[in-house]
């Protein structure tokens, strides 16, 4: 073989090469696996049948069908799916492709966007899970009924957060957004502060809140204040959502209690837990973030 | 012999698309970038959009209505050139299909779909500098806008700036949205993002380098994702480097691959690899695509494709496969035929990951 052969020949091999490669690959054999892909939990139990609560939706349809797109980084819509972001951004929440809908209406299925995406007769977009019905499949009338009756009892979170609260378990904040110096790309709508548990609704009007534009640099000089108004949906009564009263423009922003205000927040069974820190003022500080309008 | 029993067989898929036609319900408008490494061509040479798919530019359309199909309709097509006026371009696609899918355990599923029906439309408000692009998913359901852009600058030969609602650049565009490669990076286009790109084409060279709000953040409002890709195409090979990194209230996601294709006599050969850690998983992913392309005649191709997914590097045993084999037909211009089958496996215990798929497809365009 000369070598302008052995030249073309290069490239022939190396095909042939990947080729044998990935053809070669072979999917796992599950050893010490659960039906999820995950390592098995010495102790643990069998997966549950599907029944019409959501522990069991998690682990039967959200966790292994719907998270491998529905999670991180890259979750489309913003919907994540996975077990500790799902109900939070599931109930009482609006959709995206239709913000007149909830994605999960406690107690009206047929108005619940997601019942409407898995039965295919949504307004916008495609039948979920992706690629049903062309290349996987729906889910059939039977499963989407378990999650339909979930709803229509009022959609609750799993059994595990949604029992009273144990002295090793307190109320807390699990997730602030946005947050932690985060980078806004657009005026954010609301900041949401999620809780673990309920909370008490009744004490919810002992609280005033206000954004604050900070100068550049700077973490105290305020240079304009935004009022704000606070809610908790009833549909989900662990995410706090704040509204500011006007859209923010760009610039360093954040959230405080007021300092004539409570900062602490009670769930229902009268546990309670202090939002934010302190700043010299003496107002709480519950988020800071910078609005980057981009255009 | 092999041309005798091809001819037969169009009366079988000629019926086959009169039944189809009749029942028209299903299925996605896409690339086929396969064609692109056969003829050596960059994605620009038959798109409007200069990273390829979507509405075809003059010279795409006429290699759909000449180079493609098997069967050229002398001068009746001569006055289509998608233009509706001067400076307006517009175009479509419609995929409709019958499938069957199979899974161990579960009752099988099969349906006639009108998966995607698209028009595109392009406006040329200053030749060569300015324009306005649009793609519209129709159906089914109400009516999607996928891309909205403005475009400024040369996409064919220089710098270039696209604001707007697009589809980020990342690999291979695959006909096949569901492929492993763009389910794992969450790049594919079904999922527009909103930003800004900055482009440079010449000679062999294509870049782009993409800010956007990253599609994980719609509801947030906080995050971004930035996305680039460079690719260097030479008339039977090219190779392409792609990375992006998101910011996340959810964690940080940061992505890299590598994709190639490579042309060896009638075959195009397609590859991929992709590499995934996403901080709020708490993992890493892999996902690599293999796919040859082989034309046996005018209008008639092959596809054989297999792939790798490893939806968590730190777990073992979890692996999962996907094997797909489809005949592609294009007996006229601007229409399609496709069929073929494609099987998963996957871990035992798992019955969605051993799925068995069977699909027969009608593509039309124009």
């Amino acid at each position: 073989m000369n070598s302008r052969q052995s030249r073309r020949s290069l490239p022939c091999r190396s095909a042939v090469a990947l080729c044998v490669l990935l053809v070669a690959a072979c999917a796992g054999n599950g050893e010490g696996l659960d039906a999820n892909g995950q390592p098995l939990v010495p102790g643990g139990s069998a997966p549950s049948p599907l029944s019409a609560d959501f522990e069991s939706i998690q682990e039967n349809i959200f966790t292994p069908i719907c998270s491998v797109c529905h999670a991180g980084g890259s979750a489309p819509e913003g919907l994540r799916l996975d077990a500790a972001n799902s109900y939070n951004l599931l109930v009482g929440v609006p959709s995206t492709e239709v913000p007149s809908l909830l994605r999960v209406q406690p107690g009206d299925p047929d108005n619940s966007y997601v019942i409407q995406k898995l039965e295919g007769h949504q307004a916008v977009g495609m039948q979920m899970p992706f690629g049903c019905p062309n290349t996987q499949p729906c889910l059939s009338a039977s499963t989407i009924a378990f999650i339909r009756q979930w709803i229509t009892n009022g959609a609750p979170p799993a059994t595990a957060t949604a029992a009273p609260a144990a002295v090793n378990d307190m109320l807390a904040v699990t997730s602030i957004v946005p947050d932690s110096m985060e980078p806004v790309s657009a005026p954010p709508p609301q900041v949401m502060v999620a809780f673990n548990h309920e909370l008490d609704v009744s004490q919810l009007t002992t609280h005033s809140m206000h954004f604050e534009k900070l100068a550049a640099g700077t973490t105290s000089t305020v240079l304009a204040q935004v009022a704000a108004r606070s809610t908790v949906s009833s549909a989900n009564l662990r995410a706090l959502m704040i509204w500011p009263a006007r859209p923010l423009a760009a610039g360093h922003y954040r959230l405080v209690v007021d300092a004539t205000s409570s900062n602490r927040f009670s769930d229902l069974a009268g546990q309670t837990v202090a939002l934010g820190t302190p700043d010299e003022r003496g107002q709480a500080v519950i988020s800071t973030f910078d609005v980057e309008v981009r255009q | 012999m092999i041309q005798r029993l091809i001819q037969n067989q169009r009366f079988v898929l000629a019926a086959l698309v009169l039944a189809i036609v009749a029942l028209l319900r299903a299925a996605p408008a896409a690339a086929e970038p396969y064609l692109a490494v056969l003829e050596g061509y960059k994605c620009n040479v038959c798109h409007v959009n200069p990273t390829g798919a979507g509405l075809r530019n003059a010279f795409g359309l006429t290699y759909a209505k000449v180079l493609l199909p098997a069967e050229t309709l002398d001068n009746t097509l001569d006055s289509w050139d998608g233009k509706l006026a001067d400076r307006l371009r517009v175009g479509g696609d419609l995929r409709a299909a019958w499938t069957r899918v199979t899974a161990p355990n579960t009752p099988s599923q099969q349906a006639f779909s009108l998966e995607q029906f698209r028009v595109y439309a392009d406006l040329v408000i200053l030749p060569d500098r300015l324009g306005i692009y649009v793609d519209e998913q129709i159906a089914p359901n109400g009516s999607q806008n996928e891309e909205a852009y403005v475009r400024y600058g040369n996409t064919t030969d220089g710098f270039y700036v696209k604001g707007g609602q697009f589809y980020l650049p990342f690999g291979w565009r695959l006909q096949d949205q569901t492929a492993f490669v763009r389910q794992v990076t969450g790049i594919n286009m079904t999922a527009p993002d909103k930003g800004v790109e900055l482009g440079y084409e010449h000679a062999a060279w294509s870049a782009q380098f993409d800010v956007t709000n990253g599609v994980a953040n719609a509801t947030t409002g906080s995050g971004y994702q930035v996305t680039t890709q460079i690719v260097y195409t030479k008339p039977i090979w090219r190779v392409g480097i792609a990375g992006s990194s998101t910011q996340s209230s959810a964690g940080d996601r940061r992505m890299g691959g590598l994709f190639a294709g490579l042309k060896t006599g009638p075959i195009a050969w397609l590859a991929e690899g992709d590499i995934v850690h996403d901080d709020s998983l708490g993992r890493s992913l892999v996902a690599g695509l293999l796919e040859g392309d082989w034309r046996l005649l005018k209008g008639h191709n092959l596809k054989l494709t297999a792939e790798y997914s490893d939806p968590d590097r730190a777990v073992r045993n979890n692996q999962e496969t996907r094997y797909s084999f489809v005949y592609e037909y294009t007996p006229l211009p601007f229409l399609q035929l496709r069929a073929g089958y494609r099987h998963y496996f996957g871990i035992p215990q798992n019955n969605q990951q051993h799925q068995q798929l069977i699909l027969a497809e009608l593509h039309g365009y124009f």
